[in-house]
């Protein structure tokens, strides 16, 4: 079910200033990949490029060796955790998961409307579906509740539910622990680890870099849209290229490292 | 709202129509026929987040689409039956460029697509031109030709089937989709949801609903033309929507009828010795203006979601 994602010089700008510009990295099926650098290093534009929300310039970004950069962002088969809560308003929270089987089923406006066999099927699995991902977000005692009166860390756990609802092949989050208090970011933490352990191949954008550093399993550096570093948490703690760019410090003045990078 | 209370109003208004004078049938039958369109208009409006200030030309359409191939001799039950398939069509034809705008620019060209038929209808001699179509036959279902009851009956089962369709399409896979676009088209779309294709598709469901209903128009009346369909009517549909309760089923039913109701009194009002000539159409203006004022101030969910929290605050009711 999961995938290899290869993206290949991928470049866009915004008004002849490259946000990102020839950026590389493949991430092999059901691994865990960080991408971090400082802010305006285009963490949040790569993701798009990838996610679809933005198209690109040039490059290439492919799933199992097809393209999908061309793709609409509705036929990629990516799931999405965007780092702004987007939860639907004026429905509850199994509503908004069952948003997220939509990928996966098929009945249109005519089912619906007369009620034919196929709505009932679909409508039969979506909500199967939706509950197991309520269930392994914990967010099941929630279910009938309005989306948009969870709390912050809820709303993320209830993005991350309708993104798993949709069986993804690939799952992108965009900086999930921000704003997340100390035990809404262990929930998340485990829940990541979980999925990893599945097999589920994600892609996680970050700026706290202590929660990437236990999570991931290689971490790719961006500054100034352009990759510096890939490597091992290990590795990429100890390239002096990372610590210059993200820490804007020289590795001559190692005590500043203590901050992020070093822990 | 519970089963009780939907039973009890489909007995009443199934009881009214042998009951009322002439003048009242005819208020009943357009109050159930706009009712219909505003099914749709909230349908777009309070589930997709879409605008359309030209709900109108879709019941003319409709109309226009019944009436004239009836005035050549074709049977008026195929006529009532395109009715609905024509405004659909067009409702593609002009949804794929129009729906790629949102908001206040949606909703201006709807309202320049309806000048343009109004202007086209009036220089089409083939349909009556200005003049308008004269002497539409009257609606024949399996050999029996309909009296004013009878339309009555026929505006009260399309309405029935626009608020079940409604109802249906709502709480559907298709209808989450679009309620999820409403919020964020970007979460939405990556949650695998073609969000244009489903926003054509409610656009070409709300113009089937008003285009049927157009249908049942032309056959009650026998004579259209394109002053039948003024931008104030598509005006009209978006005040019911809103004022009845958008992103609600009852929505429509409620705000057609307190719409309905207020316009013939005011009417009555306006009539009356001593009233100068403009004082009807200021008075009916008027009521569209401060109701919407009074609507968005005092109850921006609108008049249906009031009365059910009126209900549910206080246990004695």
């Amino acid at each position: 079910m999961t995938v290899e994602l290869a993206v290949g010089n991928v470049s866009r700008a915004f008004g002849g200033v490259y946000a990102v510009r020839d950026v590389s990295l493949t991430v092999p099926a059901g691994e865990l990949r960080a991408v971090i650098g400082p802010n305006g290093a285009g963490k949040s534009t790569l993701f798009a490029l990838i996610g679809g929300q933005l198209a690109v310039d040039a490059g290439t970004v492919a799933l199992d060796g097809v393209r999908v950069e061309r793709r609409p962002a509705h036929r990629r088969g990516i799931g999405v955790v965007f780092q702004a809560a987007r939860v639907f308003h004026g429905m509850t929270v199994r509503e908004n998961v069952m948003v997220g089987a939509h990928a996966i089923t098929r009945a249109g406006f005519l089912a619906a409307a007369l009620r034919l066999p196929r709505h009932h099927r679909d409508e039969r699995r979506i909500r199967e579906q939706a509950m197991v991902c309520l269930d392994r977000t914990g967010l099941a005692d929630w279910a009938d509740r309005p989306a948009e009166e969870l709390p912050l860390g809820r709303q993320r756990s209830l993005q991350l539910a309708r993104a798993l609802c949709g069986e993804p092949r690939l799952l992108l989050l965009d900086e999930p622990a921000s704003g997340l208090r100390a035990g809404e970011r262990e929930l998340l933490s485990d829940l990541i680890t979980r999925l990893r352990a599945e097999g589920l191949t994600m892609l996680l954008v970050e700026h706290d870099v202590a929660f990437v550093m236990r999570l991931a399993d290689r971490i790719t550096v961006l500054d100034l849209g352009r990759v510096i570093a890939d490597g091992t948490p290990a590795e990429v703690r100890a390239n002096p290229k990372v610590q210059t760019a993200y820490l804007g410090v020289r590795p001559d003045e190692p005590h500043l490292h203590a901050r992020g990078v070093a822990e | 709202m519970n089963r009780w209370t939907i039973g009890a109003v489909a007995a009443v208004t199934l009881a009214l129509p042998p009951l009322l004078p002439e003048r009242h049938l005819a208020t009943f039958v357009l109050l159930l026929l706009a009712a219909t369109v505003t099914v749709g208009v909230s349908l777009l409006m309070g589930y997709a987040g879409q605008v359309s200030l030209g709900q109108a030309s879709f019941y003319a359409i409709g109309a226009y689409a019944a009436a004239l191939p009836a005035v050549h001799g074709v049977p008026t039950l195929l006529g009532l039956a395109l009715a609905p398939v024509a405004a659909a069509v067009a409702a593609v034809l002009l949804g794929a460029p129009l729906l790629r705008l949102r908001g206040h620019h949606l909703a201006f060209a709807t309202l320049a697509v309806q000048l343009i038929l109004l202007s086209l209808l009036a220089q089409a001699d083939w349909a009556g031109g200005a003049i308008g179509l004269q002497g539409v036959p009257r609606l024949t279902i399996v050999g029996v030709e309909l009296r004013d009851v009878g339309y009555a009956y026929t505006a009260w089962l399309v309405l029935a089937a626009a608020l079940l369709i409604a109802r249906n399409v709502v709480d559907s896979r298709p209808g989450r989709a679009l309620r999820a676009a409403a919020t964020s088209e970007t979460a939405a779309a990556a949650s695998g949801v073609a969000v244009g294709r489903h926003r054509l598709a409610v656009f070409t469901l709300s113009a089937a609903m008003a285009g049927l209903a157009g249908g049942v128009y032309a056959f009650y009346l026998g004579y259209l033309s394109p002053g039948s369909f003024p931008v104030l009517l598509s005006i009209e549909f978006v005040v019911m929507a809103v004022v009845g309760g958008l992103g609600t089923i009852a929505g429509p039913v409620v705000g057609a009828t307190v719409i309905v109701l207020l316009v013939q009194l005011l009417n009555t009002l306006g009539t009356l010795p001593g009233m100068p000539d403009y004082a009807p159409s200021v008075l009916s203006y008027a009521v569209y203006a401060v109701l919407l004022i009074v609507c968005v101030l005092y109850l921006p969910r609108g008049l249906a979601p009031a009365l059910r929290l009126r209900r549910t605050a206080d246990p004695n009711a």
